[in-house]
């Protein structure tokens, strides 16, 4: 009995393989956040590089025109630019390096279980909360050298004589701002790792403990590795942050006395809203986006990035 | 009931009408209600930027606008109002945007970038038609007079003074400073006044914002300089040098002014004068209603700048003006609205309101401004008042607050001398006379 054949039907060749649909899939789904992000992000840094290679000062209409690289080579030659740089790497590292010192100490007491431990954490935040204007108001007015509240008390307590110009004197400015942003900065130092803390597993201490390492050995072998992830990625955002972070200072010296807290985010204002000289202040912000950028690659290069030391 | 308590209709009427009339005579003139305020259907609006220094004004303003809407059917004004510290940036962007207000309350000084931005028209024929030109003050027109060109209204105007502690005067023994005094007698005013055990100095020097360098500047007329000679920059002569060491010595080395100069805007000197930091400032009038109410109308009166050794003096003489732009979508309904400001009535209130002194004539003559001591000291500077010479290029209007002020800082403080800071200064201003 002759068997019939069965023949196999050929199945449809789809027109792209498995994998290309599966990437097409994929890149679907990121096409909205690229066209957000390119919308918000790219389209404005392109506008802003466009915009440094004109002349384009807005109370000069008539003077409007393509310059090239006159705006970087002014940027060259501008003194008040370099210095403005130079204040801008004190603010940031004077700064951050304070605000994480303050903070790794405050979250290491906040780790700690004490009485009270909630309304303490809750209080940390506080400075964070404010904004930033009125953080610089209130700072301002504690300054204030004839009826500050600062100067009132060192003196009553007897530590000083004379009373003090805290952001009149070019010496002192910086400093005075500083310690503001410092004490803004501490709570999301704190925060981030106290976070980081509360997720290391009790179990490397214990086992640490009984190998007989001692505080500091855990701290240096245990705490700070396990921590390095939080603490890159928490300095790297403080660090853009703070250098593109202009309204403390705008509201409490405006750059001054003398330039002396003159950063390169405050002079990149004043170009734009006192000068009304776009095309100067979009060079100012693209040079500020360059430096980021070369500043956070090193960084991660340094810090061997976010992921765990193996 | 009793007969004698029964009102009758029109009784109760005129009590209410008595009442209400009480009441609103208790009110500020920009306070009082509106019985009924006019809706004005069909009317073109007319958009008018005002910015705002303090909330006194807003009310005012408010008021001001209002009266205009009942006053004629054909407009509507609406008014924006904007922080003073972004009023010039939002003008100039909406300009630069091609949307701006039909008008606009602006500081002369910058009448001329928006002339130079060809923003707004030549109102010089229009202006001599309209009935109140002659009564403006003539140096008032030349506030806004911009290469021959009228282009705005001179709403207030005001020059600077000295404001002085009569009080304090008086209990130091300090003899009081005349009409006539000197740098000498200035200098020994602000030393005699200065108590630093009673933490109080004799003179709040401004040290921030471009006006910490015009004041200066006053004084260096005052012996004799110019910012411009023969149409070039002539700021940095030995005159100058010489009288601006004289007024830095002041805080730098007789410490009559206190450590808080180099950043004292504005709201500093005024607020040094008013909490009692300091006893005496210059400034214009438009803080002499602030220290009616911190330092007491009592305590307190205004006197010229002080004689230099040249045996002259000026006053830089500006005004706060009303200004409409070319790219406004309601010309006619923005004419109207600057012309009925400039009303007696109106332009009365609005002075008053703010211690300004009208650029009318016949306003300004009235007894609220003359007889009033804390604006003596301003109506005397009239007849040495020059119109700021700062006002003579568009492009030097935001280099001095940006370029200027830290340079003049940078000599309060020490690290220039008097003269590296003119010569510095004055290619600032050669390289911008655009």
């Amino acid at each position: 009995m002759a068997r019939e054949a069965t023949l196999a039907t050929p199945l449809v060749r789809p027109l792209l393989s498995r994998r290309a649909r599966d990437l097409l899939t994929g890149y679907c789904y990121l096409l909205p956040v690229a066209l957000a992000l390119g919308a918000t992000v790219l389209v404005p840094i392109l506008s802003a590089i466009r915009m440094s290679l004109y002349n384009n000062v807005l109370i000069k209409p008539q003077d409007y025109r393509f310059i090239g690289l006159g705006n970087y080579a002014r940027l060259v030659h501008d003194d008040v630019f370099w210095l403005s740089l130079w204040n801008s790497f004190y603010w940031v590292f004077g700064s951050v390096s304070l605000q994480f010192l303050g903070g790794f100490a405050a979250a290491l007491l906040l780790h700690q279980t004490f009485r009270g431990r909630a309304v303490v954490r809750t209080l940390t935040l506080l400075p964070w909360i404010i904004p930033g204007v009125v953080v610089a108001l209130i700072w301002e007015y504690l300054y204030q050298p004839n009826y500050g509240a600062l100067n009132d008390l060192l003196v009553r307590a007897g530590l000083m004589t004379d009373k003090v110009a805290w952001l009149s004197n070019p010496g002192l400015a910086m400093p005075a701002v500083i310690a503001t942003n410092v004490w803004r900065g501490v709570p999301f130092f704190a925060i981030m790792l106290l976070a980081g803390l509360q997720a290391i597993p009790d179990e490397l201490y214990e086992a640490a403990r009984v190998d007989g390492a001692g505080v500091l050995e855990r701290f240096w072998h245990i705490t700070l590795p396990m921590l390095r992830p939080i603490i890159v990625v928490a300095t790297a955002t403080r660090i853009i942050w703070t250098f593109n972070y202009a309204d403390l200072i705008f509201v409490m010296t405006s750059g001054g006395p003398a330039n002396a807290t003159q950063i390169t985010s405050t002079y990149t204002l004043l170009q734009a809203y006192s000068n009304l000289d776009f095309g100067y202040a979009a060079t100012l912000s693209v040079v500020l986006l360059l430096i980021m950028l070369a500043f956070t690659t090193l960084y991660l290069r340094i810090t061997r990035g976010v992921e765990p030391v193996a | 009931m009793d007969e004698r308590w029964r009102l009758s209709r029109r009784q109760v009427l005129r009590t209410m009408f008595a009442a209400g009339a009480l009441t609103a005579a208790e009110y500020a003139w920009w306070d009082e209600p509106l019985i009924s305020p006019r809706r004005a259907w069909g009317a073109t609006p007319v958009r008018f930027q005002f910015s705002v220094p303090e909330p006194k004004r807003n009310a005012l303003v408010e008021s001001l606008v209002q009266r205009f809407n009942q006053s004629q059917k054909d407009f509507e004004a609406r008014v924006e109002f904007v922080p003073q510290a972004q009023a010039r940036q939002k003008l100039i962007t909406s300009i630069a945007a091609g949307s701006p207000p039909d008008v606009a309350q602006v500081w002369d000084n910058w009448v001329g970038e928006f002339e130079g931005m060809n923003a707004v028209d030549d109102l010089t024929p229009r202006v001599k038609d309209w009935s109140g030109y002659k009564d403006v003050i003539p140096l008032a027109w030349e506030t806004v007079t911009v290469k021959g060109k009228i282009l705005s209204f001179p709403w207030v105007v005001t020059n600077d003074g000295v404001y002085w502690r009569t009080d304090r005067a008086k209990e130091y023994g300090v003899k009081p400073p005349r009409d006539d005094w000197t740098f000498d007698d200035f200098l020994a005013y602000t030393k005699a006044m200065t108590k630093p055990d009673k933490n109080q100095y004799g003179f709040g020097m401004r040290g921030q914002g471009t006006w910490a360098v015009l004041y200066a500047t006053e004084f260096m007329y005052a012996n004799g300089a110019q910012v411009l000679k023969d149409g070039k920059v002539a700021i940095n002569s030995p005159q100058a040098a010489e009288a601006l060491d004289w007024y830095l010595d002041l805080f730098r080395k007789h410490k009559v002014c206190p450590p808080s100069v180099p950043t004292d805007g504005w709201r500093g000197i005024v607020e040094g004068f008013g909490r009692g930091v300091t006893n005496a400032y210059i400034h214009n009038s438009g803080s002499s209603e602030e220290q009616k109410d911190f330092v007491k109308p009592e305590n307190f009166a205004t006197v010229p700048l002080p004689i230099g050794p040249a045996k002259k003096r000026v006053s830089f003489y500006f005004s706060e003006t009303l200004t409409g732009f070319k790219a406004g979508k309601n010309r006619e309904g923005a004419w109207k609205f600057m012309s009925w400001a400039m009303e007696p009535e109106p332009h009365y209130m609005y002075s008053k309101g703010l211690g300004l002194l009208p650029a009318r004539k016949s306003v300004a003559d009235r007894p609220e401004f003359t007889k009033d001591p804390a604006l003596a000291g301003f109506i005397k500077s009239f007849a040495f008042s020059i119109v700021s010479p700062y006002l003579a290029y568009a492009g030097w209007g935001g280099k001095l607050d940006s370029e200027g002020v830290p340079l003049f800082q940078q000599a309060l403080v020490g690290k220039l001398s008097s003269k590296e800071f003119l010569d510095k200064f004055a290619e600032v201003l050669t390289k911008n006379m655009s």
